[in-house]
C-alpha cells in the first residue's frame, strides 16, 4: 500500500472511529474532577438558574459539592431537551421541574428517582403545608389513570420530587395612577366580581385604549385558569364546582350552573385589553407594566417581573380575582400550591450529592438565599424571615393565602379532573366566549362537555 | 485499483507479501468503504432508523419517556381522522386552515413574482439595485422577522398608525390584525407570500434570461401587446418554474410551522391552527401525556399528503413538457 494510501485510510478510519466515540459520549461525562464531585442541574427558569448559580457558590463553601445550574427554555424546548436526553442516557443529576404533574409523569416514566426515604418528617415540616405532598404520587391518581399510563407502574407514597417554588395564580394587579384617574380609591380594591368590572368601566370610561385587562391569552388557559376557575369555584362552592368537571356529568358546563358561571365570566368582554388574544403571558405583564392596561392577571411570581421592567410595587393595588355577589362565596383565599419541585434523576451517579443539593436548596437557609435572589415564593416556610428575604410587598402576597376553609381556591386539587387533562382545549373554547364572543355562555357550556367527555374517554 | 495500475508498478508487488486473501485488493477496498462508511451510517442513522422509527411511533403511545411504547395499532390515525371526538374536529379544522394558506399563498406568490420578475428583466438601468432590495425578504426572513412584523400588526403598531394617519381608520384593526379571528389567516399568508416572493422572483428571472429573445422580438413585429407578450409567450414558457414554486410553496404551508408558533401560536381561539403545529403542539406542549405516536401518525398523514401533491405536480410538470 503506497503511503499515500495508507494516510488515506488512516485518516478515514480515525474519522469513523471518531464519529462513533463523539456518537457514543456524553451520557458517561466526568461527574468527579480531581475527587471534587460536580453536579448539574437543568431547569426551565432563566431567573431560577442565574439565582441557582450564586447560591452555588455558598453550597460548595459548606459541602465541597460544585453546581452548574443550566437553563433551558422555554417549556416545550425543556421537555424535548429531556426527551433526547433520557434517549441517550445524558440527563443532569437534578432537574427542576412542574409541580403536580410533570414531576410525577417524569417519575413514573422511570426519569427521576424515588426520594419517598430521604424526605422524612423533619423535612417535610419545612416546607409550607400545601407544598409538603407535592410530587408524592397517590392511589387516586393512580387509579384514575388510563390503562397503559405509567402511572399504573408506581406505588402510592413515591416522592419524584421535592416543592421548590409555590405561589398562587389568579392575582389581580391594579395600576394605582390609572385608577386615581378613574376617580378610584387606589387603595380599596373590590370586593366583589361585579365591583371589579365597574372598575374596569371606569377605567376604560377614561382611557379606552390603555384603561383594560392585560392577560395573556395567546396562551389560551390563561383566561380559563387564572380568572374562570376561581370565579367559578366561588360562584358555586366547591362540590357543585368539581361537578362541572365530573365524568358523564350531569352538572356539567351545559347545565345551569355551568352556564351561568360562564356568563358571569363573559362580562368581561368590553374589557380586554386590545390585543390581549395576541399576547404571551409575558408580553401581558410588560404591556401592563408599560401601563397599556390598568389591570393585569397573573399570580404571586409576578410582581418580582413588573419590578424588574419597571413597575415598583408601591405603584400597584393586588389584590385575587373577587367572588360574585351573586354566588355562594363570598370571599375568596388562593391556596398556595408548589409551582415547580426538584428531582433527582435516574441515572446520576451522585446521588447522595443531589440529595445534598436538594436538602439545602428546602432548608430555610438555601431557599432564603434563592428567594432573595431570584424574587420568587419558596416552598419553604420562610417563617419571620420572609418579610426580610423578600421583601415586604412580596411576602405581603401570602395575605392571600389564607382564609375561611370553605372560599380556598385549591389550584392543585386536580383529583376531579380526568388523568390526561388538557388545559388548551377548553382555554381556546374560552377564548372564543370572551373575548371573541363567537360561541355563547350556553354552547360554550356544550362544547366545554364535549372536551370533558373526550378527556374522560380517553382514561379508560 | 486497475489492473493497469499493478501492472504499470510491477517492483511494489515484488515487495508485498503473498498468500491467502491477496493483499493487493484489501486496500482498495477498504479504503473505499472507509470512506463511504460515514455517509452511509449517517443516513442509515439519521435517514433509515428514524424514517422506521417514526412510522412505529404513530403506531404507538409514547411520552418520550418511558423506556417502551404501548401499541395502539391504527387508533392514532382513526382518532384523529374521526373517532377522537375532539382531536378529529381540532384535525379538521387545522386542515382547513392549512388548505387555505397551501392554496393562496403560493397563487399569490406566483401572482407577484412573476410580472415582478417581467418587469426587473424589462429595465437596464438599477437592475442589480432593485434584484438586491427585492432579494432582501429573503436574507432577513426568519424567526426575527416574524418578531418584527408582530410589532407591525400590534393594535397600536404601525399599519394601524399609518392607517388612521391617512385617514382610513376604518380599515384599521382595534384588536390588531392578529387578535382579529377575520384578518388572522389572511395576515399570516400575506406574510408567507411576502417572505417567498423573492426566491420566486430570482426563479422566474433566470427562466426569463434562458427565453430566446427572438421570440420577443417577432411578437413585437407582429404588433403584440405587453400583456399578450405576458400571456402567450412568457406564461407558457415559464410553466415548469411556475409548478416548482408551487410545489416549494404548498411544501413549506404543509410542513412550516414556524411563522404559525411564533406569531400567534395557533390563535386566536384556534383561528389560525395548521397541521404542521397541530403535530408539534402533540409533541410537546401536552403536559407529557402520551401524544408522540398521535403527532407521528399526523405527520406522516402529511407525508401522504406531500406524495399525493408531488405525483400530482409530476403530472403537471409531464403535461407542461
Amino acid at each position: 500500500m503506497s503511503s499515500v494510501r495508507k494516510r488515506a485510510l488512516g485518516a478515514a478510519v480515525a474519522l469513523v472511529v471518531g464519529v462513533v466515540v463523539a456518537g457514543c459520549g456524553g451520557g458517561a461525562e466526568e461527574q468527579q474532577q480531581g475527587g471534587e464531585q460536580t453536579l448539574k442541574m437543568w431547569t426551565f427558569k432563566k431567573s431560577h438558574a442565574d439565582a441557582l448559580n450564586k447560591v452555588a457558590a455558598q453550597f460548595k463553601s459548606e459541602t465541597g459539592i460544585t453546581v452548574s445550574v443550566e437553563a433551558v427554555t422555554p417549556d416545550d424546548v425543556f421537555v424535548s431537551k429531556v426527551q433526547s436526553a433520557a434517549q441517550t442516557d445524558g440527563l443532569p443529576d437534578v432537574l427542576e421541574v412542574h409541580a403536580g404533574g410533570e414531576d410525577l409523569e417524569m417519575g413514573a416514566s422511570g426519569l427521576l428517582q424515588d426520594l419517598q426515604g430521604d424526605v422524612d418528617a423533619t423535612w417535610k415540616q419545612r416546607l409550607l403545608p400545601t407544598t409538603q405532598e407535592s410530587g408524592v404520587m397517590t392511589q387516586q391518581r393512580i387509579d384514575d389513570a388510563a390503562s397503559d399510563s405509567p402511572f399504573k407502574s408506581t406505588k402510592a407514597g413515591q416522592r419524584f420530587s421535592v416543592g421548590f417554588t409555590a405561589g398562587a395564580f389568579g392575582i389581580v394587579y391594579a395600576n394605582k395612577d390609572k385608577l386615581q384617574a378613574a376617580g378610584l380609591d387606589p387603595n380599596t380594591p373590590p370586593k366583589t366580581w361585579e365591583e371589579f368590572l365597574d372598575a374596569l368601566k371606569a377605567t376604560t370610561g377614561k382611557d379606552s385604549q390603555q384603561g383594560g385587562l392585560s392577560l395573556g391569552l395567546k396562551v389560551s388557559q390563561t383566561g380559563y385558569n387564572w380568572v374562570y376557575q376561581p370565579l367559578a369555584h366561588a360562584y358555586l362552592g366547591k362540590d357543585r364546582f368539581q361537578a362541572l368537571f365530573a365524568k358523564g356529568a350531569a352538572q356539567g358546563f351545559a347545565s345551569p350552573d355551568g352556564v351561568k358561571t360562564l356568563d358571569v365570566f363573559s362580562r368581561l368582554t368590553p374589557y380586554w385589553m386590545p390585543g390581549s388574544t395576541t399576547l404571551g403571558i409575558d408580553e401581558a405583564d410588560i404591556a401592563f407594566a408599560q401601563g397599556k392596561s390598568a389591570f393585569d392577571v397573573g399570580g404571586t411570581f409576578t410582581l418580582a417581573f413588573l419590578a424588574q421592567n419597571g413597575l415598583t410595587p408601591d405603584k400597584v393595588l393586588t389584590f385575587p380575582i373577587p367572588p360574585s355577589a351573586e354566588g355562594v362565596n363570598k370571599e375568596i383565599s388562593m391556596s398556595p400550591l408548589a409551582l415547580t419541585g426538584l428531582g433527582v434523576t435516574a441515572t446520576t451517579k451522585n446521588r447522595a450529592a443531589a440529595v445534598k443539593w436538594l436538602d439545602w436548596l428546602t432548608s430555610p437557609k438555601g431557599a432564603g438565599a434563592v428567594a432573595k435572589e431570584s424574587l420568587d415564593l419558596p416552598a419553604t416556610d420562610l417563617g419571620a424571615d420572609a418579610e426580610s428575604l423578600l421583601g415586604a410587598d412580596l411576602a405581603a402576597l401570602q395575605k392571600y393565602f389564607t382564609g375561611p376553609p370553605e372560599s380556598a381556591y385549591d389550584a392543585a386539587d386536580v383529583s376531579f379532573f380526568p388523568s390526561d387533562y388538557d388545559q388548551v382545549k377548553p382555554g381556546d373554547l374560552m377564548v372564543r366566549l370572551s373575548p371573541l364572543q363567537e360561541v355563547s355562555p350556553q354552547q360554550a357550556g356544550t362544547e366545554l362537555d364535549k372536551i370533558m367527555g373526550s378527556m374522560w374517554k380517553a382514561t379508560e | 485499483m486497475s489492473s493497469l495500475a499493478l501492472k504499470d508498478r510491477p517492483g511494489r508487488l515484488r515487495k508485498e507479501p503473498s498468500g491467502g486473501r491477496s493483499p493487493r485488493r484489501w486496500p482498495g477496498w477498504l479504503t473505499g468503504w472507509a470512506f463511504v462508511f460515514p455517509a452511509v451510517a449517517l443516513f442509515a442513522v439519521m435517514g433509515v432508523y428514524t424514517i422506521g422509527s417514526g412510522l412505529a411511533l404513530s403506531f404507538a403511545k409514547w411520552n418520550g419517556f418511558t423506556p417502551t411504547w404501548n401499541w395502539a395499532g391504527v387508533q392514532n390515525y382513526l382518532d384523529l381522522l374521526y373517532a377522537d371526538p375532539v382531536l378529529a374536529p381540532e384535525l379538521r379544522r387545522a386542515g382547513w386552515n392549512t388548505l387555505q394558506v397551501m392554496i393562496l399563498a403560493p397563487l399569490l406568490t406566483v401572482a407577484i413574482s412573476l410580472p415582478l420578475a417581467v418587469a426587473l428583466n424589462s429595465i437596464r438601468r438599477l437592475r442589480a439595485v432593485l434584484r438586491s432590495v427585492y432579494f432582501l425578504p429573503y436574507v432577513t426572513t426568519g424567526v426575527a422577522i416574524y418578531f418584527a412584523w408582530r410589532y407591525v400588526l400590534e393594535p397600536d403598531g404601525a399599519i394601524n398608525t399609518l392607517l388612521r394617519s391617512l385617514g382610513l381608520g376604518t380599515l384599521a384593526q382595534p384588536q390588531g390584525f392578529l387578535g382579529n379571528p377575520d384578518t388572522a389567516l389572511p395576515t399570516l399568508i400575506l406574510i408567507l407570500v411576502w417572505s417567498s416572493v423573492p426566491v420566486a422572483t430570482l426563479l422566474y428571472l433566470s427562466g426569463l434570461q434562458a427565453v430566446d429573445p427572438n421570440l420577443f422580438e417577432a411578437a413585437q413585429i407582429d404588433g403584440a401587446a405587453p400583456r399578450h407578450v405576458l400571456r402567450r409567450i412568457i406564461w407558457p414558457l415559464q410553466r415548469p418554474i411556475t409548478a416548482a414554486i408551487v410545489l416549494l410553496g404548498v411544501r413549506d404551508t404543509l410542513h412550516g410551522f414556524q411563522i404559525f408558533l411564533v406569531m400567534t401560536r395557533g390563535g386566536p381561539g384556534g383561528h389560525t391552527d395548521v397541521l404542521a403545529l397541530m403535530a408539534y403542539r402533540l409533541s410537546f406542549f401536552k403536559g407529557l401525556a402520551q401524544t408522540l405516536g398521535l403527532a407521528s401518525a399526523l405527520g406522516w398523514l402529511l407525508f401522504a399528503g406531500a406524495v399525493l401533491l408531488t405525483l400530482v405536480n409530476a403530472r403537471m410538470l409531464r403535461r407542461v413538457h
